[in-house]
């Protein structure tokens, strides 16, 4: 696919779980072939401008139906600065009364929409805003922006990897990083997963980075990223770099470009990266080609024992991650993973929601 | 990201499908009146869980309010109470409904902006104080940290020397609807399911006048879903905490009868009547057929309705009352017990009082001047309403095999179906009214610019200070000892998998607080990140 969908980062911040609004918006900008980076609820402004900067996005979307909006938007705005990516543009939804438009539009807000704005009106301003011109880097900036492990040379670059327009020549410098590829059926957890193992890792003192692959709809180019969320629980960490990527029409659970990313990623001098699937299943095995090491993914009571030991994932996975521990048939599940594996590679229990069984995936990785 | 087949056999939309022009005989089939219908206050209900419905008593009118801190809403309490009401109803502030203290940072700028904040027993305290436990009937609408609120509550009655079989009211306590559309959750859906069947398993031995689940479609449709959704998604629920009552051991006509419903009334007229009547024929075949209950409490569902807060439009606002009237209309024609009508300035800001007072003038008007009440089911026998009422409850019936066949709601909730289900009809809703197919006043069609041209209401941000300030008072306050122990036991009875409202109404004594006991339960429970979202 050569067409380069704009990235849209949507996000709901506070406690408010009135989210009607902002996946109406999604799937809507998904089918105007937009990618839709979904972060999720609860989010912090903190947390949601990182967010935006990992992920490069060309427009943040705040969705707010709390009328906290007085409250929270100077406060993204001043994160937005402090984080220096001033040019990104911050658009409004939600509850807002129009006495308080002009106060947005002053502080900087490029947007407001309200729950009767139409869905062309604020699909066309959003298009304007995603495609405005942006600053292209030279060799000279982005490598002194390595050389200072700044994130947003990282995710400029990443984007420029992505639509080609990377300066002639430049290549990223070595590194050591160990590359896990995660794979599994979808609905197994494999992005709640990843965020655990991923931030323990973190604590542990190594820096980390995270790619997660999503589908894109082989019509519109679109796509909704929405495996971010289930890793950004948590305050956002500067060691802890994720980029959410479609797989663009790719086959194989991968993204076009993605052995150029995790390269890049390498070069940064990240000590892990960890490689989300698009969880097609048995197509899955692209990602060995890729990464150090594959994990696979499953749940009890899915079946997808049987059915991966038919498959080719069987063999190419370096250890089995038996996730959802919590839920009844783990013990019975486990028992066929064992037979059907029929040799010494690992096997471990976990249940990522209840934080229990990760540390030892951990000491694995870190034992590479 | 799962592979959910999107085939089903309800597909959005399931309005506005009918061709024919008028209905007739023709098209009921061999509909058997008194099998389908039978009369009001009889099997399957269909007509009124009640014989002679409006026409002995009224609906009653619970408009829904809460504001500020404990004490401005205790004042407002007793204001209410002089004036002749005897049910108090309690809306919480958001740090409050996701179990979190007012001094926790996500609940920077909420606390006590769209209901009362109450972090702890003495702040429950202040909210019922120089109020008799025994004497009013509360009801809380509350989900995730619904056990907590009512060992608060418990605790209180404890010290104005009310025994617990007298305390009447109500806790929303229906935590699927909060996986499936409103997200107030906090455990994961298991745990969340037990906690809720703690506390139906505690009313029943303890508060046998206590509305244990208030099972909710409301927020099912608001965030989207289809009338047959809605219908089919609630009872569903319903059938859920049934069936994890009976295996705790509790016996059906035990708790069944404490079970209660609550539904929204959009605004397709007719298609919200037949939703409400087809509820009950649906519950009380359940209940009789699925879960072999015998009392006749147990076959009949009850219902609270509120009109449909997302069809409010910013747009002419005013065009909001004639919409909440007519939705309020619906609810009547279709048996509701009791009702709450939106105010027409809810899509903009918390309402004000003029139109929080007409809100309710709404419902008098239609109480005592439209007649409508003079008999019992008024549009029963009509062949469109007959044939409308089959046909979503067939729908019903199909999305709720379809649950079956995934393995029931949890397991449903897992693979993502509810959510994906709701955003799908959402997103086909709002495309309709984008292609104008379907025409919303003021919205798509008869647009007029300018501003709303009417008053919203503003909040101060004072409580916030005030309430975080108590609470810090009574962290230091409070015996250390005891409330760590209290703590503890509620710790090792997650782990046990005892009944925990005993450990809760511990700990509520102990003065810790929503967001300890929470914490506390989350070690053991863990915390849900929201299950498939696309």
């Amino acid at each position: 696919m050569t067409t380069n969908p704009p990235r849209v980062l949507l996000a709901k911040i506070g406690l408010d779980g009135h989210d009607r609004g902002v996946k109406v918006l999604a799937r809507s900008f998904r089918d105007a072939g937009i990618e839709v980076i979904y972060t999720g609820l609860w989010q912090t402004c903190e947390a949601t401008m990182f967010a935006a900067l990992q992920e490069d996005a060309d427009v943040v979307g705040v969705s707010l139906l709390s009328a906290a909006h007085m409250t929270v938007m100077p406060e993204i705005l001043r994160i937005r600065k402090a984080c220096g990516i001033e040019d990104l543009p911050v658009v409004l939804g939600g509850i807002v009364p129009e006495s308080d438009y002009a106060a947005l539009e002053e502080m900087g807000i490029a947007a407001v929409f309200n729950p009767g704005s139409p869905l062309d009106k604020i699909m066309t301003a959003m298009q304007e805003l995603a495609s405005r011109p942006r600053s292209n880097m030279d060799e000279a900036q982005i490598r002194e922006g390595f050389a200072k492990r700044d994130a947003r040379i990282l995710a400029k670059v990443i984007t420029a990897i992505q639509r080609e327009t990377l300066p002639e020549g430049w290549k990223p410098p070595g590194g050591n990083a160990t590359v896990i590829g995660v794979t599994g059926a979808p609905g197994v957890g494999k992005s709640s997963f990843i965020g655990k193992l991923g931030r323990m890792l973190c604590d542990r003192g190594k820096r980390v980075a995270v790619v997660a692959i999503d589908p894109s709809s082989p019509i519109t180019g679109g796509a909704l990223l929405g495996d971010r969320l289930r890793m950004m629980l948590g305050s956002p960490d500067a060691d802890f770099f994720i980029r959410s990527l479609s797989s663009g029409g790719a086959t194989g659970g991968l993204a076009p470009h993605c052995g150029d990313v995790v390269d890049t990623m390498k070069g940064f001098g990240f000590d892990f990266i960890l490689v989300e699937t698009v969880g097609a299943g048995q197509a899955d095995v692209s990602v060995a080609k890729l990464a150090d090491h594959t994990l696979l993914l499953l749940m009890p009571d899915s079946g997808d024992s049987v059915q991966f030991s038919k498959a080719g994932i069987m063999e190419i996975a370096g250890g089995f991650v038996l996730n959802k521990c919590d839920l009844s048939g783990a013990d019975a599940c486990q028992a066929q993973l064992v037979s059907a594996v029929g040799d010494s590679r690992p096997i471990w229990r976990v249940s990522a929601v209840r934080d229990e069984g990760i540390d030892a995936v951990v000491d694995w990785a870190l034992s590479l | 990201m799962s592979v959910e087949p999107s085939a089903d056999p309800s597909s959005p939309p399931v309005d506005g499908a009918d061709t024919k022009p008028w209905t007739g005989p023709e098209d009921l089939g061999s509909f058997d009146a008194p099998e389908a219908l039978g009369v009001p206050g009889s099997f399957p209900y269909t007509r009124g869980p009640h014989r002679t419905m409006y026409r002995e008593r009224l609906w009653t009118m619970r408009q829904f309010a809460g504001f500020g801190s404990a004490d401005d809403t205790n004042a407002r309490f007793k204001y209410l109470l002089e004036h002749g009401q005897t049910g108090l109803s309690t809306a919480f502030d958001l740090p409050t409904l996701m179990g979190r203290d007012s001094d926790d940072p996500l609940s920077l700028g909420e606390v006590g902006r769209c209901g009362v904040a109450i972090a702890s027993l003495a702040d429950m305290r202040r909210l019922f104080d120089g109020i008799d436990l025994g004497a009013v009937s509360t009801s809380m609408t509350i989900n995730a940290p619904a056990a907590i609120l009512l060992a608060f509550y418990i605790a209180v009655g404890q010290e104005q020397g009310v025994p617990t079989e007298k305390l009447r009211g109500t806790l929303q306590n229906d935590i699927l609807k909060e996986f499936h559309a409103q997200n107030e959750y906090v455990f994961p859906p298991e745990p969340s399911v037990k906690l809720v069947i703690d506390t139906i398993e505690y009313c029943t031995q303890h508060l046998p006048q206590w509305n244990t689940v208030s099972i909710s479609g409301y927020h099912i449709r608001e965030a989207g879903a289809t009338a047959a959704e809605e219908l089919a998604f609630t009872l569903a629920d319903g059938m859920a905490y049934t069936e994890k009552s009976i295996e705790r051991g509790l016996d059906v006509d035990a708790f069944a009868p404490r079970l209660s419903f609550f539904f929204d009334v959009h605004n397709d007229f007719l298609e919200e009547i037949a939703k409400l009547r087809a509820s009950r024929r649906i519950w009380s075949h359940t209940m009789r057929d699925r879960f072999k209950a015998k009392s006749e409490r147990s076959l009949l569902l009850r219902m609270h309705c509120q009109t449909a807060g997302v069809s409010l439009t910013e747009q002419q606002p005013m065009n909001n009352v004639v919409r909440v009237a007519y939705q309020a209309m619906a609810a009547v024609l279709g048996g509701t017990q009791s009702l709450h009508t939106n105010s027409m300035d809810e899509t903009l800001a918390l309402p004000t009082e003029t139109a929080a007072k007409l809100a309710l003038r709404t419902q008098q008007v239609l109480a005592h001047e439209s007649n409508v009440t003079q008999t019992v089911d008024p549009l029963g026998g009509s062949f469109f309403m007959e044939k409308m009422t089959n046909e979503i409850e067939a729908k019903a019936y199909a999305i709720i095999d379809q649950i079956d066949a995934m393995g029931g709601v949890l397991k449903a909730i897992d693979r993502g179906f509810f959510r994906r289900r709701i955003a799908e009809s959402a997103h086909a809703e709002q495309k309709r009214i984008d292609a104008k197919d379907k025409i919303i006043v003021g919205v798509n069609e008869f647009i007029e610019d300018g501003p709303p041209g009417i008053d919203t209401l503003k909040i101060s941000q004072d409580t916030e200070d005030e309430q975080v300030r108590r609470l810090k008072e009574l962290k230091q306050s409070r015996d250390a000892k005891r409330h760590e122990q209290a703590l503890d036991r509620l710790k090792s009875d997650a782990r046990e998998g005892v009944n925990l409202m005993p450990a809760l109404i511990d700990a509520a004594e102990a003065d810790a607080t929503v967001g300890e006991m929470m914490a506390t339960m989350k070690t053991v429970f863990g915390s849900y990140d929201g299950g498939p979202e696309w």
